[in-house]
């Protein structure tokens, strides 16, 4: 076997089943509904979640317990000589703090890689990981090429409603003073950092528009340089698979360099604060073709 | 003997009746306007706007011909209010920039004053349009400058000239713009530049009223003449002028003569009180003619502590006082934080001044339909709004131009207006707000998202009319959209609800109504039912404007 094995976590959108076919690993994010611990994608499915949400359960998300992570690693380092983990954002959860903590007894055999990625953008850096094993890379080259493109992505997300973000708190003060007497359409943007807002919108229409403006602003300046470099395009969403596949065709039609473009579920650890209905889109620059 | 130049006195006292026959005529300027809506009229303002200058040159300490113009010019500017004030504001300082430089004006000066008058007037405005003030404006500089050219040096010729012709073109604006000619008026913004001139020609014959002391006593018999007041000016104040004097009598007072002199001011005003003793009566008299008052007197003896106000100039000011008192109290926000961006909207309407609020206004400036904000009333917000970079929502066409001239008489602070002409416009212009994003790009985005929104607004016909071939009757509810009227009719429901039917096509996701404080409470739930029920495919979200005069305000986006 070569000698680097890429390990995400579910934040990534990657199911079980779907890592064993690319031939990537997926920790399961834990979840706490009423007190009791479910496991993304395992004991949890976004049916029951979503279910679980609308329903007022109280929901906590949590990173993977440290024991979890030593005892995946130490299984997969029987087989591989390093391990690349991309964790979900540094911005939003402490998982990579904890981990880059625990891979200092490994060695440099794990390296634990900080790009601040989320959801399509973080399997847009899997895929990129995958890319440059296969250029023969070492997985402190791999882990230091993802964090310098750790900016060259987006995401764009329209919310429904803005009860959960209310309800969750995990959002920036700027965010938070977006509730008003009119029933608006938060535009929030993931650049890296934090989930913040970004802007307004009355109608599904105009959140698009304003979506689809910002996005062509990134790509054409910081993601693809003028063209100078590649990319992709993916769309998530919560529970809003219909209106994800109009938005498809429609961005594929006003952006014809972008490949083909994949729809994901958002993952769980974003949607329980921003609940079902939410369309996003997000971009990132290809690394390693 | 003719008149060849006129001094800063004469100009002065031409100026003020100018303002006073505006005054005079505003009712009927009002019912030029070609929508009947219950509305921020032209007459009105105009009026105001002239007034807050005549207020400056009053209270001139010395009278110079710089000092003069000064005042015209700045007083008319700060008071501007509407578009027909702005263009008014802009006539008078493109006219005064060239007069100051001179002790004494000719034929030649006034022309030129004319030719500049006109020259700023239409650079003021984006898009000028003919058949309007403008156009009167123009025709009357144009006459002034072939007068000049043909050697008229006498000034009461080239007045009369000047006059003539400027009413000529009022009378063809018409055909210029079809919507006075079905209307069947002439442009209300060029009569109310006719009036100002009128007024100003009637002062330089020694046709008005005298406004000073020292011009009422020096007045001799025969030089007054009867002032055209047959237009009943001001509702709330029908003698414009609080006039008393003392008279020294030089021969006896008795009962018949007190009686007879009771008598005549009664002819000629109101509020009459005449103290006689021996030696001196005392006279209080509200009337639109002091002249005549003091005529009367002066067969009595000689007249001292003579005291002339304008009542209706006081009656403005304080009502100017009023509402700025009344801003001060309810919408300042004490010692407001520095900030990078601020925000200022025009609003009527508890409800609607909440929603911007929300939306992230600081500073509400009162006003709309019925209450053209001025210039000078967009300059304290400017002021009062401790920020950068300042958005200006007018939400109101009426009021774009006020700001604009707002935001270029403000140079410590970037002032961007953006031109929403309706309360939805500037609820869109807000949410299309980005923090954190250039002025540049905002301003774009802003504007983009107007574009997005279409307005449609219930209220009453305040008079008959046929406006684009639909016969409009006084009392009926009309449906105005962003280009005109989609509804009319005698029911308020079927009125809104056919206004929405014409605003929503397939693309329409939400369906917004801003209720008015003239709405009952039951209407607007029978409504709103209605509504979602006709407008399946739309959301449907319902407020409170609290708005007067617009039952409903509607966006469809």
């Amino acid at each position: 076997m070569s000698g680097i094995a890429i390990l995400t976590d579910s934040n990534s959108g990657i199911t079980q089943a779907e890592a064993e076919k690319v031939g990537v690993y997926v920790l399961p994010m834990p979840f706490y509904i009423n007190e009791e611990e479910y496991l993304e994608d395992i004991s949890l499915s976004q049916e029951e979640f979503y279910q679980k949400l609308k329903d007022g359960a109280d929901i906590h998300t949590s990173q993977p317990s440290p024991q979890n992570v030593l005892d995946k690693w130490d299984e997969l380092l029987k087989e591989y000589e390093q391990i690349v983990y991309i964790p979900m954002s540094s911005g939003l959860s402490s998982s990579f703090e904890t981990a880059k903590m625990l891979s200092e007894d490994y060695d440099g055999k794990v390296e634990v890689v900080n790009n601040q990625r989320i959801s399509v953008t973080m399997r847009h850096a899997i895929e990129d990981a995958k890319n440059l094993i296969a250029q023969g890379k070492d997985a402190k080259t791999i882990r230091e090429m993802l964090e310098e493109d750790k900016l060259n992505s987006t995401i764009y997300i329209t919310l429904d409603t803005l009860y959960y973000l209310k309800k969750g708190g995990r959002i920036t003060p700027a965010a938070a003073a977006l509730g008003t007497l009119l029933k608006i359409k938060p535009v929030l943007q993931i650049q890296g950092e934090k989930l913040d807002a970004f802007a307004k919108a009355r109608t599904i229409a105009a959140a698009k528009s304003t979506m689809i403006t910002a996005l062509k602003n990134d790509i054409e300046g910081r993601i693809s340089e003028g063209g100078k470099y590649k990319y992709v395009i993916s769309i998530a969403h919560t529970q809003n698979e219909e209106a994800a596949l109009v938005f498809k065709d429609e961005l594929q039609e006003l952006f014809p360099d972008a490949g083909e473009i994949i729809i994901n579920p958002l993952s769980l650890s974003v949607s329980c604060h921003i609940g079902p209905g939410a369309l996003a889109v997000a971009a990132s620059r290809i690394r390693g073709e | 003997m003719s008149v060849k130049t006129i001094d800063a006195k004469l100009l002065s006292k031409m100026f003020l009746t100018g303002a006073k026959n505006l005054e005079s005529k505003k009712e009927y300027i009002n019912e030029l306007n070609v929508f009947p809506v219950p509305d921020g009229d032209t007459g009105t303002n105009m009026t105001l706007t002239i007034m807050s200058a005549a207020k400056d040159v009053n209270s001139l300490d010395e009278l110079s011909m710089e000092n003069l113009c000064k005042a015209i010019s700045s007083g008319s500017l700060r008071g501007a209010r509407g578009n027909s004030g702005v263009i008014l504001s802009q006539l008078l300082r493109g006219f005064t920039k060239v007069v100051k430089e001179y002790e004494e004006i000719d034929v030649a000066v006034i022309s030129a004053g004319f030719d500049k008058a006109v020259e700023t007037a239409y650079k003021a405005v984006m898009k000028p349009k003919e058949g309007t003030i403008l156009t009167v404006a123009k025709g009357a500089a144009e006459k002034a400058n072939e007068l000049f050219e043909n050697g008229e040096e006498d000034l009461d010729v080239f007045f009369r000239g000047v006059l003539d012709y400027a009413n000529e073109v009022l009378l063809k604006t018409p055909e210029m713009l079809p919507v006075l000619k079905e209307a069947g008026v002439v442009d209300s913004g060029g009569q109310g530049l006719i009036e100002v001139l009128q007024g100003a020609y009637d002062a330089f014959c020694g046709k008005e009223i005298e406004f000073t002391m020292d011009q009422a006593t020096s007045q001799k018999a025969g030089e007054t003449r009867k002032l055209n007041m047959e237009v009943q000016a001001d509702m709330e104040i029908k003698f414009g002028y609080c006039t008393e004097f003392i008279i020294m009598l030089n021969k006896t007072f008795n009962v018949k003569h007190e009686m007879d002199f009771k008598d005549y001011l009664e002819s000629i005003g109101d509020s009459i009180v005449v103290v006689a003793d021996d030696e001196i009566v005392k006279v209080h008299v509200h009337t639109n003619d002091p002249g005549l008052a003091i005529q009367r007197a002066l067969k009595y003896g000689s007249l001292s502590n003579m005291k002339i106000d304008n009542m209706r100039l006081e009656h403005q000011e304080k009502l100017i006082k009023m509402s700025e008192q009344a801003g001060e109290t309810t919408k300042e926000e004490p010692a407001m934080e520095k900030k990078e961006v601020g925000f200022i909207s025009v609003s009527v309407g508890d409800g609607i001044g909440e929603i911007f609020k929300n939306l992230g206004v600081d500073y509400l400036i009162e006003g709309g339909q019925t209450m053209n904000p001025s210039t000078e009333d967009m300059l304290t917000a400017i002021e009062k709004t401790n920020a950068d970079t300042i958005y200006i929502l007018p939400n109101n066409k009426n009021i774009i131009m006020a700001a604009n001239q707002a935001r270029d008489l403000t140079e410590d602070k970037n002032v961007i207006v953006i031109p929403t002409k309706t309360v939805p416009q500037g609820i869109s212009a807000l949410i299309g707000y980005m923090p954190g994003t250039s002025a540049e790009d905002n301003e774009a985005a802003m504007l983009e998202e107007i574009q997005n929104v279409k307005t449609g607004q219930v209220t009453y016909a305040v008079r008959d009319t046929v406006i684009e071939g639909v016969e409009i009757h006084q009392d009926d509810y009309m449906g105005i959209g962003d280009s005109g009227i989609l509804a009319n009719g005698k029911d308020l429901e079927a009125v809104t609800i056919g206004m929405i039917e014409k605003m929503v096509d397939d693309a329409s996701e939400l369906i917004s109504v801003y209720y008015g404080s003239d709405v009952k409470e039951e209407d607007v739930t029978k409504l709103q039912d209605k509504i979602v029920a006709a407008f399946p495919d739309c959301d449907v979200e319902f407020q409170n404007g609290g708005q007067p005069i617009y039952y409903y305000i509607v966006s469809v986006e």
